[in-house]
């Protein structure tokens, strides 16, 4: 198991084991994370699972995937440089630990 | 290894003009007796489970979109996206998908929307009793829907006509010849108008979705640019139309919560209660590619299923009290716009124009609105549905 930290924009942060191999935005759901929707299922249509991943983490997570910026550049919390759509970030060992803030809007 | 599998059973009573007037208590009925059942009038297997509809529109390998021999075909005159898979599905929406963003609506769209909401609902006359449906609902769906895609000068008798022609092709499982016919006046109407527009667009090179298209690095096809352009037209006004519809009814009769609605200004719950509610896309085809399984059932490649995401939304598994509009339930999952690669692509805009701009202004303006008579409204549909008619006392 992994840990996964989320931290809403008002500081509070949720700590949930999550299940290496899914997605980062799959386990907010999972787990009923608030501030996390989703709602295209991982098919990066709706821009509605971002996440700015925490600086220190940001190399170790990786760049975006192709045609993530798209979708970034439109969505509702204007992107940061370490912006992700979560449902791109797959949950693997080497991510334990890893903390990303929710955006003030996903709609 | 699906050899030992039965087929989902086969029902031949459930009729199209019951699913049409009423599919409701027939959804609760299959999804605790047959979820998974092939209806003989519909030629589809029907999926009434959340779990299940999620699953098929999650797995567009397994189920696929793309069928070039659909009568959106010929009602298109173009196999469109909406009829696609893969690269180039993503391809074509994505040459348009900016216009439909959320800092797209925030930065260009949002105060031309709010001036048209207040023109409409302006116009509305104080004191009488009108057909909110037809008088507010389907003009402001048109204008709204018209700007954003770059055609502002279609009005919005054209616009509710070529949507309503072609989703009347598009349904044309029949293959009969007249609604061809119809949709051959309307897409030379269409192609005019569209023809007319392309120096002006590639001159202003505004945040429209024409002009996005057309001024990409790299653009589509103009054929395809402008069978987008159709496809959001026959599929962008009836939903946020009868979604708008499907709320204000629900606010009208559920008094209690349209209180704390305008007292909260809790607009945003309120439009997403009306999609789960009567989720204006009822229902969705795919074809199955490669022999599979559900609930234990054999579902052959070749099949045609359908998720019925109008009684996902009132699935026992998540929602209490389903069928009842309720604004405030904790947790309000809904699939009313899909979801995997075809999820609605015009989600944000609905949410933006219907839940935080129309709602909003429209009740500022008429804060007594009062439904006289809830029990003459008519609602109809089984691939797309809504009330036809909604009467209401503008105070």
């Amino acid at each position: 198991m992994t840990k996964i930290v989320y931290v809403a924009t008002d500081g509070s942060r949720t700590e949930v084991e999550a299940r290496d191999g899914d997605s980062v935005m799959r386990t907010a759901l999972a787990n009923d994370v608030e501030g996390i929707v989703g709602e295209c299922g991982g098919s990066m249509m709706c821009a509605t699972c971002h996440v700015i991943v925490d600086e220190a983490w940001a190399e170790k997570v990786g760049p975006r995937s192709d045609g993530e910026e798209d979708l970034l550049d439109g969505a509702a919390t204007e992107p940061r440089p370490t912006s992700r759509l979560s449902c791109q970030i797959t949950v693997r060992p080497e991510l334990d630990g890893l903390v990303v803030h929710l955006p003030e809007a996903q709609m | 290894m699906l050899g030992q599998l039965d087929f989902a059973p086969l029902d031949e009573a459930i009729t199209i003009d019951a699913l049409t007037l009423d599919p409701y208590p027939i959804y609760k009925r299959l999804r605790a007796e047959a979820p998974v059942l092939r209806v003989k009038s519909v030629g589809r297997t029907l999926l009434t489970k959340a779990a299940d509809t999620k699953h098929v529109k999650d797995n567009p390998a397994l189920f696929s979109s793309n069928d070039p021999k659909t009568p959106m075909q010929p009602a298109f005159r173009a196999h469109t996206l909406m009829r696609k898979d893969g690269p180039e599905h993503v391809s074509e929406r994505m040459a348009m998908n900016a216009s439909f963003m959320p800092k797209a609506i925030k930065e260009h769209w949002g105060p031309l929307y709010e001036r048209l909401a207040e023109d409409y609902i302006g116009r509305l006359p104080r004191g009488e009793t009108v057909d909110i449906f037809k008088a507010l609902c389907g003009p402001i769906a048109a204008r709204i829907l018209a700007h954003i895609l770059g055609i502002p000068e279609a009005t919005d008798e054209e616009m509710q006509r070529w949507s309503q022609t072609l989703m009347d092709g598009a349904g044309n499982f029949g293959w009969r010849p007249e609604p061809f016919a119809r949709t051959d006046v309307a897409n030379d109407e269409m192609d005019r108008h569209f023809d007319a527009m392309v120096e002006r667009h590639r001159a202003e090179r505004g945040p429209s979705a024409f002009a996005i298209m057309l001024n990409a690095e790299r653009p589509i096809p103009m054929s395809q640019i402008y069978s987008n352009i159709k496809i959001a037209i026959g599929g962008g006004i009836n939903e946020p139309r009868d979604a708008l519809a499907t709320i204000i009814f629900g606010l009208l009769t559920e008094t209690e919560q349209f209180e704390e609605v305008k007292r909260q200004g809790a607009w945003s719950a309120a439009f997403e209660e009306g999609v789960r509610w009567v989720a204006p896309i009822q229902a969705s085809s795919r074809l199955v590619t490669e022999d599979t399984e559900i609930r234990g059932y054999r579902i052959p490649k070749g099949d045609t299923v359908m998720t019925i995401q109008a009684s996902a939304n009132h699935d026992e598994e998540l929602f209490e009290h389903p069928e009842r509009y309720d604004v405030f339930r904790a947790k309000n999952p809904h699939q009313a716009f899909g979801s995997g690669p075809h999820h609605c692509a015009g989600a944000h805009i609905a949410r933006r124009t219907v839940g935080q701009i129309i709602l909003p202004l429209l009740f500022e303006r008429f804060p007594n609105m009062t439904l006289p008579d809830p029990d003459v409204v008519q609602w109809r549909g089984f691939g797309f549905r809504g009330p036809i008619n909604l009467p209401v006392r503008l105070a």
